[in-house]
């Protein structure tokens, strides 16, 4: 790299980094205090039985248990094998990285003088309403079409009469009851509990981190020329079609956090805002993280249909939702 | 990898990353780098991350419980275990940022400035917020609104002259008009056949410089132009014109005199609130 291309990128990627870390520090506070003080039960108690509301109510929850997508899926795998009905699960899954408030306050701050509130409203739309439409699917689907062979046997021997039960409710919106035992007893622990959740709050800060510093360094060569394919991004970025097909590819190759991806978003400033849309609701909803994540909890074939369901729907609602502002007079 | 020693290495990460955000803050460097309302953002960012870093720095050896079982069956109970091995989260974490400390100059290189519209036409700039960003000017208002220099030329910034050629009215107002302004020197690398011109810019920054736009005026001389270093600041007066050249209205200032500056304190165009 040239002494330029150094000072370039030095530039752009230190000014990405001081905007963004405030927000992945935020996030991961309330997700290391959530992992250490909220048991592990509240969340299907919150739910109706009606199957649709529970749904519904899933795909906002985020609002309530914010967390960003790399804590969600081993918190939903070990909901679900408490007996959150699978499709409130994913629902969840997809919707909270987006449909909460530090994501929704990082996407308005980073979209200051660029439509920031249009932005933020139409992502967080997108988002629940994406992950709505999966888990109403997901409900129709047998489960063993959806998760792993294991997780299903243990959800099967959970639900096994002569299986020791403390207490029973009916997830209706699974079409079975789930009877089970919480075993989740919380000890009066004092300031180790605080230890505890610093602790796992710096572990996310450093998992996210990670990801960050990488699509950051990316971002930083593409936003200064220097990376070889950034010409031919930049060729794409006016095609109605292909901008969010590239920027979503993109989203899938960068692995950010939905916490700090708008900041990534809004430099790329070549682009289209409907590419930008999709880049922000396909990332946290599928990534090359994710995808290693998903298959701790889901089956293969499932991931590969998820993943273009969503590439197709995302994609097709961003192109429409951006002529709909932009280029009907 | 045993606990206590994955705590001290993320615990250094961290404090790594503190020490960076509140240099920046502190020596008034990341004026550079964000826009006004995202530095105490930064700051406070800065700090959290010392408490965060010190904290389990502090309590690296210390036993902590979270206070509940995770049920018979499930996975190890364990809210510390990463994605990556430490070591290698750690290097992914602080080489990029060493090398961006060390390499940086608090500004860009004519080539990431040409990338940023240091040498687009002033309509090819379509951002509506900058336009937007022009105070609206009447014929009555110049005089009034603009300081005059003890030899008679109205003060401008840099964002009103280019502007201007996007907006006949400003145009016709200012043509001819004895203006100065202040920016930063480069290189004209286009139309300059004789050599005559250079180019006189200020960044303008949404939110932070990875997002800036180059906001350019030419400078013509008509004679080879004097010496100054490459992103130096100078002032600048002469006479305003917009000639049509390749089809596009250039904001060309036809300049009597150029002198070295000082930096102003926010060397960028902002954002405002």
């Amino acid at each position: 790299m040239s002494p330029d291309s150094q000072q370039d990128f030095a530039l752009a990627f230190l000014s990405i980094l001081f905007e963004g870390v405030p927000f992945i520090l935020l996030g991961t506070l309330i997700s290391g205090f959530i992992d250490i003080y909220l048991p592990a039960g509240t969340m299907d108690r919150f739910l109706p039985k009606n199957k649709f509301l529970a749904v519904l109510s899933a795909g906002l929850m985020g609002a309530v248990f914010p967390v960003c997508e790399c804590a969600v899926v081993p918190v939903i795998r070990r909901l679900v094998k408490k007996g959150l009905p699978v499709s409130c699960g994913l629902t969840y899954m997809l919707a909270a990285p987006i449909v909460n408030p530090i994501t929704a306050l990082s996407t308005w701050k980073a979209f200051q003088g660029q439509g920031a509130a249009m932005m933020t409203s139409s992502r967080l739309l997108l988002g629940f309403l994406i992950a709505v439409a999966v888990g109403m699917i997901v409900s129709k689907l047998p489960l063993a079409s959806v998760l792993k062979a294991k997780l299903v046997a243990s959800l099967e021997k959970e639900n096994e009469p002569h299986h020791h039960h403390e207490h029973d409710h009916d997830h209706s919106c699974c079409g079975h009851d789930h009877g089970h035992d919480h075993h989740h007893h919380h000890e009066p622990a004092g300031d180790n509990r605080l230890v505890a959740a610093l602790r796992s709050a710096m572990k996310d800060f450093v998992d996210v981190a990670v990801y960050f510093s990488i699509g950051v360094s990316i971002t930083a060569l593409f936003n200064t020329g220097i990376a070889p394919g950034a010409q031919w991004l930049d060729s794409l970025a006016k095609n109605p079609t292909a901008a969010p097909a590239a920027l979503m590819v993109l989203a899938f190759i960068l692995s950010l956090c939905s916490t700090s991806d708008a900041f990534i978003a809004a430099t790329l400033d070549k682009f289209s805002w409907g590419a930008k849309l999709a880049f922000l609701t396909f990332g946290p909803m599928m990534d090359v993280k994710l995808l290693f994540l998903y298959q701790t909890v889901l089956r293969k074939r499932f991931i590969v249909m998820l993943a273009l369901g969503l590439f197709i729907a995302i994609g097709g609602i961003s192109i429409f939702w951006q002529q709909l502002l932009f280029e009907v007079k | 990898m045993n606990p206590k020693t994955r705590r001290i290495l993320f615990s250094i990460a961290i404090l790594c990353w503190s020490a960076v955000l509140l240099y920046f803050y502190s020596s008034g460097r990341i004026n550079k780098y964000l826009a006004p309302d995202f530095r105490p953002i930064a700051f406070a960012g800065g700090l959290g991350l010392a408490v965060l870093g010190l904290f389990n720095l502090l309590t690296a050896g210390q036993k902590a419980d979270c206070g509940h079982d995770h049920g018979e069956g499930e996975e190890e109970h364990d809210h510390e275990s990463g994605d990556l091995h430490p070591v290698s989260a750690l290097l992914l974490m602080m080489v990029p940022v060493a090398l961006s400390v060390a390499w940086t100059k608090d500004e860009y290189s004519a080539a990431a400035l040409g990338r940023k519209g240091l040498y687009d036409a002033p309509s090819a700039i379509t951002t509506p917020f900058l336009a937007s960003a022009m105070p609206a000017l009447t014929l009555e208002e110049v005089e009034k609104s603009h300081r005059k220099t003890a030899d008679g030329f109205l003060e401008f910034s840099l964002m009103e002259l280019f502007f201007s050629s996007g907006d006949r009215e400003m145009q016709t107002l200012l043509d001819g008009l004895k203006v100065e302004t202040e920016g930063r020197w480069m290189d004209e690398k286009v139309r300059n056949p004789h050599g005559t011109r250079k180019r006189l810019y200020r960044l303008f920054i949404t939110c932070c410089a990875a997002d800036s736009r180059a906001i350019p005026i030419v400078l013509e001389f008509g004679k080879e132009p004097p010496e100054f270093p490459e992103n130096g600041w100078v002032k600048v007066a002469g006479t305003m014109r917009f000639p049509l050249e390749e089809g596009i209205i250039q904001p060309v200032l036809l300049v009597e005199r150029v002198v070295a500056a000082e930096p102003p304190y926010e060397e960028s165009f902002m954002r405002k609130k």
